[in-house]
């Protein structure tokens, strides 16, 4: 199943690094590749990232704002969202499509992004635009000029996007957008993020003006900068731009946290669009950092990444119930660009010969072997090719995808320097702790799982 | 305490800040434009026909290899649609010494994994893997394509796949639309196949298989690219050793296009639909036409990205839709320019009376320089992104080769999108967008959209 690429203003997906004198950096693995990260923070509260890379004469710039879809109003679901989208529609100096057309027009590509513990947004520019582009991110933060009839028109775009994306699609939402609404207790973590229509059709400018004023400040953000610069430019530029601009009184965080669930959770939805069965499987996550949290991401690579993983095999290869299973950490993005409490899920769509249960099985019989077979290669196999996807994630979309974790790391650790040892964290995972991160998380017992009934036919 | 004078401090600043602020700003121009230059290629052609091109890149520790074969569905019977596909599929299954689970762990053992694509003209073979292992990667790509076991004990499994994703796709409206719109386009051409019928997936046997493969595959046909970050030499040894003994195969051919297009109007029902998905569209220029970066800018403009006049006005302005966009589909000897949209149910004939304003616009009034010159700014600045990863680099490669383009498409392309005048868009738009030569496919629900229909004069007398 194709995996959402949603929430993204347009509709594109999104994507970290310093210079890094001092970074204690695990010296005993020679390919590691080291990405340069300067990091620093302005006296409103700003944090700035910069990362150099000569490569191509671009640069990428992004701003993440401690803004998810977990801490929106709780009577206006999906407004984090529809928030996003009011971002690009005018600001003190830059009117309706001006924003849009600055970028486009000096060469340039943008968008931005709703997920669960931030809001982001990036330009990518050809490099000597870096003015600009700071420019352009500063004077919207500084505030935004919405009237009416732009929120309506966003109402209209937003509404749109849900349609498109769940309401007019088969497995429209599956598993992405439901299975957090099914799995978890919390209502943070738990409510339809995407947002009921009658929600998004309820936002006023005041909830716009009020948001505003609450999140997008520079003491709830941080701004990223990759790409081909000099330092001491980009430098003078955010101070310039963004060093002026006042920080606001941050509420304090909504407790966030999940009970340990104790019991198999099992539900079904009736889909009117879908033709065949489909099922998803979701556990709890460690918490984030924790080493059983990296064991889980070396756990995800053994389990169901790629053609060598074990589901793969035997639900695709052997059993032949599906010719593909999705699966992972975060669905809307990976597992280091997240702060809150998470699923390690897999799905996959099935025929109607088939039992949930007979998958279940599979599925049980697969994670006990891992409970109780895991060899130091094995984990070495892991390893090689998690480093493989983490440098896809560096490589991904001209800068964004190193930006995406600079960020990431800023925003929730206060430490962009991670991006530099990472792959020391999952050398540290031994045999021993993979059996007991697997018998205390892959519990049926902290697992939820979702069944989607075809209802397609019948219509 | 300390957290108050922060604040109070920030408001002085604030207010500091707005009253200096009160004439709206101009955004700072920025510095010099830095030299572009194009990733530096190198070419090998081996006895057998095969080509390699090699362009080095950037500096992740990560190397692309793809092996393009110059086949795909175009090659199938009329009866045998996703033949091409299956081929594909069973390709991965292993060769004749290396089954699917060894095969599987050896790529993964590099950091990556085999994907095989049947597209129309092409069927691509492809891995991302850490560079220490490129050669390795080159070998094993070859041994599939020379060995492969085709094990007719997983035929069964891979056509209930195939069956599978038939129903699956089939309930997508984007598919649902597309299907038809290139049907009418292409009629029984197997440019206008888009899915198989259930027969047709059940009548596949193995050695239906195999003859797809021995008709299809072979040296000549092929290309293989390589990007990223590789010892060179040792690709190029690896390419010679893995890839230098397979036999020549077929010559490259493609089917020619005889059909002549004649427009249509049609719309799918499809029951208690909150949008309809629109394509409407019509053939156009190929790449090798001398207007095409005219088109191709005019599209921008029109409809090709988010700045666009279509997208400014039905979603930006009218909030109809989420995604519009229009694009320029190229196969090999035929090119197709369509909008798509998925628009609101009650907005679907205002979404298409909209469009056709700016069409009709567009061909009254050239634009004006500064919105040309904001257009093409961006597609030079996009022309540098798609030369600026080791994907897109094989992209725009196979795209020229595919095509029979030379390498002064990618060279003057910057200089030809800056060639293009304001009277010429507008010239394009009337010669190559005419509205009512264009085929519309409509699925939703039906009886709403006919009563939005009545309406449909009201486009008609538009002028």
């Amino acid at each position: 199943m194709k995996k959402p690429i949603l929430f993204s203003f347009t509709a594109i997906s999104v994507a970290l690094v310093l210079l890094c004198q001092c970074g204690k950096i695990d010296d005993n693995s020679e390919n590691s590749f080291k990405i340069p990260v300067e990091y620093y923070t302005l006296k409103n509260g700003l944090k700035v990232v910069l990362s150099q890379d000569k490569t191509a004469p671009t640069i990428a710039v992004a701003v993440y704002y401690n803004i998810g879809f977990r801490i929106e109003p709780k009577d206006r679901t999906g407004f984090a969202h529809l928030f996003e989208h009011m971002m690009f529609q005018g600001s003190e100096n830059l009117g309706k499509m001006e924003f849009i057309k600055l970028v486009q027009s000096n060469g340039g590509i943008l968008n931005g992004s709703t997920r669960f513990d931030f809001t982001n947004f990036f330009e990518i520019m050809p490099s000597h635009k870096l003015e600009t582009a700071l420019w352009a991110e500063a004077d919207r933060m500084k505030g935004l000029k919405i009237t009416q009839e732009n929120l309506v028109n966003q109402q209209g775009v937003v509404k749109n996007e849900v349609k498109v994306n769940v309401l007019n699609q088969p497995y429209g939402g599956f598993p992405w957008l439901d299975m957090p609404q099914y799995a978890n207790e919390n209502w943070h973590n738990a409510h339809n993020f995407y947002g009921d229509l009658k929600d998004l059709d309820s936002a006023k400018l005041e909830d716009v003006d009020k948001f505003f004023k609450i999140y997008y400040a520079p003491n709830n953000a941080v701004l990223a900068i990759v790409g081909d610069f000099e330092s001491q430019d980009a430098k003078k530029w955010v101070e310039q731009y963004f060093g002026s601009l006042p920080s606001s009184q941050l509420p304090a965080q909504p407790d966030l946290s999940e009970p340990r669930q104790e019991a198999e959770k099992r539900f079904t939805k009736e889909d009117k669009l879908a033709e065949k069965p489909a099922i998803a499987m979701a556990y709890k996550m460690p918490e984030r950092n924790s080493t059983e949290y990296y064991a889980m991401g070396l756990i995800d690579q053994l389990l169901v990444q790629g053609h060598s993983s074990k589901f793969y095999l035997s639900l695709v290869q052997d059993k032949g119930y599906s010719g593909n299973i999705s699966g992972g950490i975060n669905y809307l993005g990976n597992m280091f660009n997240y702060k809150g409490p998470m699923l390690w899920m897999t799905d996959l769509i099935y025929d109607d010969n088939v039992s949930p249960d007979s998958i279940i099985a599979v599925v049980d019989k697969d994670i006990k072997d891992l409970q109780d077979n895991v060899s130091q290669a094995d984990i070495d196999l892991a390893i090689v090719k998690l480093r493989s996807s983490l440098y896809d994630d560096l490589g991904d979309y001209y800068g964004v995808g190193k930006a995406d974790l600079l960020a990431s790391f800023a925003l929730f650790d206060n430490n962009p320097e991670r991006i530099n040892s990472l792959e020391s964290e999952f050398k540290k995972i031994t045999p021993e702790i993979i059996k007991a991160t697997a018998k205390e998380f892959l519990r049926s017992s902290n697992r939820t799982i979702l069944i989607v009934e075809p209802k397609a036919n019948l219509q | 305490m300390k957290k108050l004078i922060f604040t109070l401090l920030c408001s002085a600043v604030t207010c500091l800040t707005l009253s200096v602020m009160a004439q709206p700003q101009t955004p700072p121009e920025g510095g010099t434009p830095k030299d572009f230059v194009l990733p530096a290629k190198q070419e090998v052609t081996l006895s057998n026909g095969l080509k390699a091109v090699v362009v080095p890149y950037g500096n992740i520790p990560k190397v692309v290899v793809q092996l393009i074969i110059k086949t795909g569905n175009m090659h199938e019977a009329k009866d045998q649609v996703w033949l091409a596909d299956l081929v594909g599929m069973l390709l991965k299954e292993g060769t004749t010494s290396m089954d699917f689970k060894t095969l599987s762990q050896k790529v993964a053992g590099m950091g990556g994994e085999i994907d095989v694509q049947s597209g129309m003209n092409n069927v691509t073979i492809s891995s991302s893997v850490l560079s220490e292992f490129a050669p390795d990667l080159i070998k094993i790509i070859g041994d599939m394509v020379i060995n492969p076991a085709f094990p007719a004990s997983e035929i069964s499994r891979l056509k209930a796949d195939l069956s599978r994703n038939l129903t699956t796709d089939k309930s997508v409206p984007q598919n649902i639309a597309a299907e038809r719109f290139f049907q009418i386009l292409y009629k029984d051409h197997p440019y206008g196949r888009y899915f198989p019928t259930q027969e047709m997936i059940d009548s596949f046997t193995i050695d239906m298989v195999k003859k797809f493969y021995a008709s299809n595959y072979g040296a000549l046909r092929s290309v293989i690219y390589v990007s990223g970050k590789f010892d060179e030499k040792k690709v190029f040894n690896a390419v010679e050793v893995a890839l230098g003994k397979w036999s020549k195969g077929p010559e490259i051919s493609y089917p020619a296009i005889t059909n002549k297009y004649t427009k249509a109007e049609e719309i799918i029902d499809r029951n208690a639909s909150p949008q309809t998905t629109i394509y409407l569209g019509l053939p156009t220029l190929m790449p090798k036409d001398k207007d095409i970066v005219a088109l191709e800018v005019t599209n921008s403009l029109l409809g090709g990205s988010f700045g666009s006049r279509i997208t400014s006005n039905i979603r930006e302005d009218k909030g109809y839709t989420y995604s519009p966009r229009s694009t320029i589909q190229d196969r090999i000897g035929a090119s197709v320019w369509y909008e798509s949209a998925d628009v609101t149910t009650e907005h679907t004939v205002e979404s298409l009376v909209e469009i056709k304003k700016e069409i009709n616009r567009l061909q009254g009034e050239p634009p004006s320089e500064t919105e040309l010159i904001g257009i093409k700014k961006y597609m030079a600045g996009i022309f540098v992104l798609r030369n600026s990863s080791p994907a897109g680099i094989i992209r725009q490669l196979s795209f020229i080769e595919n095509y029979g383009l030379d390498d002064s498409y990618l060279t003057d392309r910057v200089k030809n999108i800056y060639a293009v005048t304001p009277e010429k868009v507008s010239q394009m738009t009337e010669d190559y967008f005419t509205y009512e030569n264009m085929t519309l496919v409509m699925v939703g629900e039906k009886n709403l959209i006919n009563q939005q229909m009545k309406l449909v004069e009201k486009i008609k007398k538009l002028k």
